[in-house]
Formats: C-alpha cells, sequence, structure tokens
C-alpha cells in the first residue's frame, strides 16, 4: 500500500490520483471487508489501525476524483459498517459522495436540503457544516458560503482551514482587505506558514493592483515583505521568489513619485537601493530554479510544472523588454 | 465468549474478560454543545494572537486586541454570559463533570470486583499449598514474600506458595496481554495509572472547576499589556544579508 494514500489526496496531481484509485479494486480485496473489536479472529487476525482507515477515506476521494464511483461506494460502505451511520465525518463523507456522483443542480439541492436537516437536528456537527459551505461554493452561492462560513468560524475562531477558505471566497470576490484579514487570522494560529505569507504578499499585491489611491505603496511594500519572510521561512521556495520579482518590479516603479510622509504606524517604505537587490537576487534566484529543473538536479525535482513555466514566462518577458 | 477463553489458562482468560468488560462498559466520550466550543475557542483564539502577534502587522494588531479585550470584559464568549460574576459551580454539581467520574468509577469497579473475588477464591482453596520450586538459592528474608500463607518456620525460601505464585503472574502477565490485546488494551495496567493520573494538561485548561470568566478577564490582561513587535519589520533586510 503506497505511503500516498495515508495523505490527505487534496494535493495529489492528476495522474497520481488516477493511479490509486487504479489500484482501488486491488487494495479493497487485499484488506478484510469487516473488522469486529469482539469476533473470535479478533485475536490472532491483525489488529485494525487507524492507517486503514485513513486509507479507505482517501482511497474514496481519489476514486471520486477519477469517476471510480463503484471504488468509491464500497469504501463508504467499509466505513459506514465500522463507524456507522451516525458519525459526524461519515455524514460529511457520505454527504461528499452524494455530491460527487449528483447528476443536476436539483441533485444538489437535494444534498443541500440534506446538510440543512442535520444541522437543524445537530447545529455542532463541524464536518456537515463545513461541507454546506463547499456545497454552496461549488453551486456558485459565493456569498451565502461566505455567510456560512463566517457564522462557523464564530463558534469554532480557531480553525485555520476555514479561515483559509473564507480568505479564498472574499479574494474571488474582489474583497481583498477581509481576505487579507482572514489570512492573518491563519498566521495567527501557524505563524511559520510560508505559503500562507506568500499568500497574503499575493492578495497585497493583487489589492495594490485594484486600487489607485495615494496609500496603495504600503500595500506594495507590505507584499514584497511578505514574500521576502515566506523566502527567508523556506528557502528556494519558488512562489516566493516569482512574488519577490513581481512586488519589487512594480515598488522600483512605485518608489520614485512615493510620498515619503510617515505612515500611520505601519512600516516605511523600503529603499530603492534595498529594492533593487532584491528584484537582482529574485531574478538571479529563478533562473537558477528554472536552470537546474530543466537539467535533472536532483534537488529541483519537487515543483510544480505550472510554477515552473510561469517562472521561465516570466523571465522571458523580462529579458526580451531588456533586448527592445 | 467461552469458546474463546477454552485454550487459555485462568489468568489469561481473567485478563481477557476484563479488556472486553471495560470495553463494553466504557462511556463514549460526550459531545461538547456549540456554546462550550465557542467559549473554549474563543479563549483559544486570543492566547494564539498573544502567542503569535509578531506574524501580523501592528495595525491588525491592535484592531484584534482591542476587539478580544473588549469581548472578554463583557463576558461576550462565555457560553451563559447572564451568569458572568456568579462563583464557580461545584464541579460535584455538574452532570458533565459526573459523567466523567462515573466513567472513571467504572473502570475502576472493572478492575478491583473480579480482583477481589478471585483473590478471596485462590486464598480459600490454595492456601496452604506450595507450588513450585524455584531454580536458584534464596535468602531468608524472600519467605515472607514467597510464602505467603504457608506458616512453616523452616523451610527453605526457594519453594513457592501458591498465594505467591498468583501475586506474581497477576503482575507479571503484563507484556502477555500486551501480545494477546494490543498495546492499548483496557487490562493495561499503566494504562489504567495513567487515567488515575488525570487526563493532560489540554483538557484541564477548560475543566471543572475553572471559573471561564477568571480566565477571560486574565488573558484581556494579557493581551492589553503585550508589547508587540512585527517580524516583517527589516525582513528585507535581513533577507538580503543571508543570501549574500
Amino acid at each position: 500500500m503506497s505511503s500516498s494514500l495515508l495523505h490527505p489526496p487534496a494535493h495529489l496531481s492528476p495522474s497520481v490520483a488516477l493511479q490509486l484509485s487504479q489500484q482501488a479494486p486491488a487494495i479493497l480485496q487485499a484488506t478484510p471487508s469487516s473488522i469486529s473489536s469482539y469476533s473470535l479472529s479478533y485475536l490472532w487476525s491483525a489488529s485494525e489501525t487507524p492507517e486503514l482507515w485513513t486509507t479507505y477515506e482517501n482511497l474514496m476521494l481519489s476514486c471520486l476524483r477519477t469517476g471510480d464511483e463503484e471504488s468509491a461506494h464500497l469504501c463508504l460502505e467499509r466505513l459506514t459498517a465500522r463507524f456507522g451511520t451516525d458519525n459526524e465525518k461519515l455524514m460529511a463523507l457520505r454527504g461528499l459522495f452524494q455530491e460527487a456522483v449528483a447528476q443536476d443542480d436539483a441533485a444538489l439541492k437535494k444534498v443541500l436540503d440534506e446538510y440543512e436537516a442535520i444541522l437543524k437536528r445537530d447545529p455542532s456537527n463541524m464536518p456537515v457544516s463545513k461541507r454546506r459551505v463547499a456545497l454552496l461554493k461549488t453551486m456558485n452561492k459565493i456569498p451565502d458560503a461566505i455567510t456560512a462560513l463566517n457564522s462557523f468560524l464564530d463558534d469554532s475562531p480557531t480553525d485555520a482551514e476555514a479561515w483559509t477558505e473564507l480568505a479564498d471566497l472574499y479574494v474571488s470576490q474582489g474583497m481583498y482587505s477581509q481576505g487579507i484579514f482572514a489570512l492573518e487570522e491563519v498566521l495567527l494560529v501557524t505563524p511559520n506558514a510560508w505559503n500562507i505569507h506568500a499568500k497574503l504578499g499575493e492578495v497585497n499585491y493583487m489589492a495594490f493592483k485594484a486600487t489607485s489611491d495615494q496609500g496603495s505603496d504600503k500595500l506594495l511594500a507590505e507584499s514584497l515583505r511578505r514574500f521576502c519572510r515566506s523566502i527567508e521561512l523556506c528557502d528556494d521556495y519558488l512562489r516566493g521568489y516569482y512574488g519577490l520579482k513581481l512586488a519589487s518590479n512594480e515598488l522600483l516603479l512605485a518608489l520614485p513619485q512615493a510620498s515619503r510622509q510617515k505612515p500611520d504606524g505601519s512600516l516605511p517604505l523600503p529603499s530603492q537601493k534595498t529594492v533593487g537587490l532584491l528584484n537582482q537576487k529574485a531574478t538571479s534566484k529563478l533562473s537558477e530554479i528554472v536552470r537546474l529543473n530543466a537539467a535533472g538536479d536532483r534537488g529541483y525535482q519537487g515543483y510544480e510544472k505550472a510554477e515552473i513555466i510561469a517562472a521561465k514566462e516570466l523571465l522571458n518577458r523580462e529579458s526580451s523588454k531588456v533586448v527592445r | 465468549m467461552s469458546k474463546l477463553l477454552d485454550p487459555i489458562p485462568h489468568h489469561h482468560s481473567y485478563g481477557v474478560l476484563r479488556h472486553y468488560a471495560t470495553v463494553l462498559m466504557a462511556t463514549a466520550p460526550k459531545k461538547q454543545e456549540t456554546p462550550a466550543i465557542r467559549e473554549q475557542r474563543s479563549l483559544l483564539r486570543g492566547i494564539n494572537l498573544r502567542q503569535n502577534a509578531n506574524a501580523i502587522s501592528p495595525v491588525a494588531f491592535n484592531a484584534r486586541r482591542d476587539f478580544l479585550v473588549t469581548a472578554y470584559e463583557s463576558g461576550q464568549f462565555l457560553k451563559a454570559p447572564e451568569k458572568k460574576g456568579e462563583a464557580a459551580p461545584n464541579p460535584m454539581s455538574d452532570p458533565a463533570a459526573m459523567d466523567g467520574m462515573m466513567g472513571m468509577m467504572k473502570g475502576n469497579m472493572m478492575m478491583m470486583v473480579p480482583q477481589t473475588l478471585i483473590m478471596g477464591w485462590i486464598n480459600a482453596f490454595f492456601s496452604g499449598f506450595v507450588v513450585i520450586r524455584l531454580p536458584f538459592p534464596l535468602t531468608i528474608k524472600f519467605k515472607s514474600m514467597l510464602q505467603a500463607g504457608v506458616a512453616t518456620k523452616d523451610m527453605d525460601p526457594q519453594w513457592m506458595s501458591s498465594i505467591s505464585w498468583y501475586v506474581l503472574c497477576i503482575f507479571g502477565l503484563q507484556s502477555v496481554f500486551n501480545y494477546l490485546l494490543g498495546s492499548d488494551n483496557a487490562a493495561s495496567q499503566t494504562a489504567q495509572q495513567m487515567g488515575q493520573m488525570g487526563p493532560g494538561a489540554g483538557a484541564n485548561m477548560f475543566g471543572p472547576g475553572v471559573d471561564p470568566d477568571k480566565q477571560f478577564q486574565g488573558e484581556a490582561e494579557n493581551l492589553s499589556v503585550l508589547a508587540h513587535y512585527y517580524t516583517l519589520a527589516g525582513v528585507e533586510e535581513r533577507l538580503l544579508k543571508s543570501l549574500s
């Protein structure tokens, strides 16, 4: 059984997910169909492990992604046989299954009604509340999803996953300052998450691009610093360097016109020289990563293909500008 | 069940039986109501803010601090805001706490009752027997330990009485249970002792007898005196230095 089955499958590439779901029938056959802690065989058969149930859950998600509904249903059945129908997590998983096999909007609406009925009976069912938000998002009812998520976060304000989702929803609606607030809440739970620092940098950059106010330079400086922090926490972080490059490009253009007044409580704008140096570092690092990745260097293979292509594209755009 | 017990000598079967009895009698952990969850996590949010404040800008920190301090002081997050200021309830009168204690009692009874019964039975039938001769010599001091229930003055301490043998087995079979039932079995004595020492510190924080309002007030005070430092101050210089 591959170890990738023990991690949440959200980050799996499509090809790996397909590979896993192709293994599904074999895995399902190899594992016993039911494990009871009260039967005779329990004494000498291998005892059940938490990993087995994680495997079933992740296998089910992979199968749903690739459309193998039969295996997914089998996984769900086995989980239900073990944990019962009224287990909160299983209620959410069953809902997820129904969402996945739903043919049209009417079927999705039915699943949503079911979630609402469950939540009416037991408002503290967190997995189902989260599923409801996800389904609202699927049905493109973003404002409803935001409302639902906000009331969820009022009850559980330390849930980093929910704050991240809320940030995504806000940013998709162009509400950048709310998105920044939500991401800051994530940082308060996980202060060293470099991807969240980079994400904050991205949202600040988007906010800068969307406004043309006087104070927008501050957003840009904040964005630059967030990218710096993400690189400080994680060497060779491609997204961090990419953002640093973009932000420092903009900042080099904006700095000469920027008013040098002392901002209210926030950090002063960085100096032209520092930004220039950072820009150079980002350029050289990005080209190094792209070069070594293409050369097949073993330390540089973990990057996502799309990100490498985007970095190459950014570097090309720059160099063609210089040639002209 | 009898099929299960047959091939195993009685000490084993007793432990196995105890394992299953404990599993059957255990009460499922009680689900917390939403207001209680909200109370705990709102406090945790303040603690998180205090510990990780450096990750956000002074403006963002000040806004959050002002909001949380006001809310904490007004008791907005309490699960029962109308009871704010009253003395903490007696833990004995809290049904949720009583449930936990009943669970512990049940567990203890499961250990005690059969142990007492079997001990009495062994005592009644086997006292005065000598069952085994240890294959190594021992000094006279071991007499009281190894020959409980046998009142002979000049028997060699190598000979062991049935009661002593029983006690030795009860304490020595731990590893056998671990092998048969997995390491986290309910018959495990160490687990039992851990349980008696009380749950982890995390649960203690919100345990019975602690007044949440007092915790909120304390946290509000901690937050309002916190000196804020922003990690992003000078990060571009730091990064340049580390890169060059």
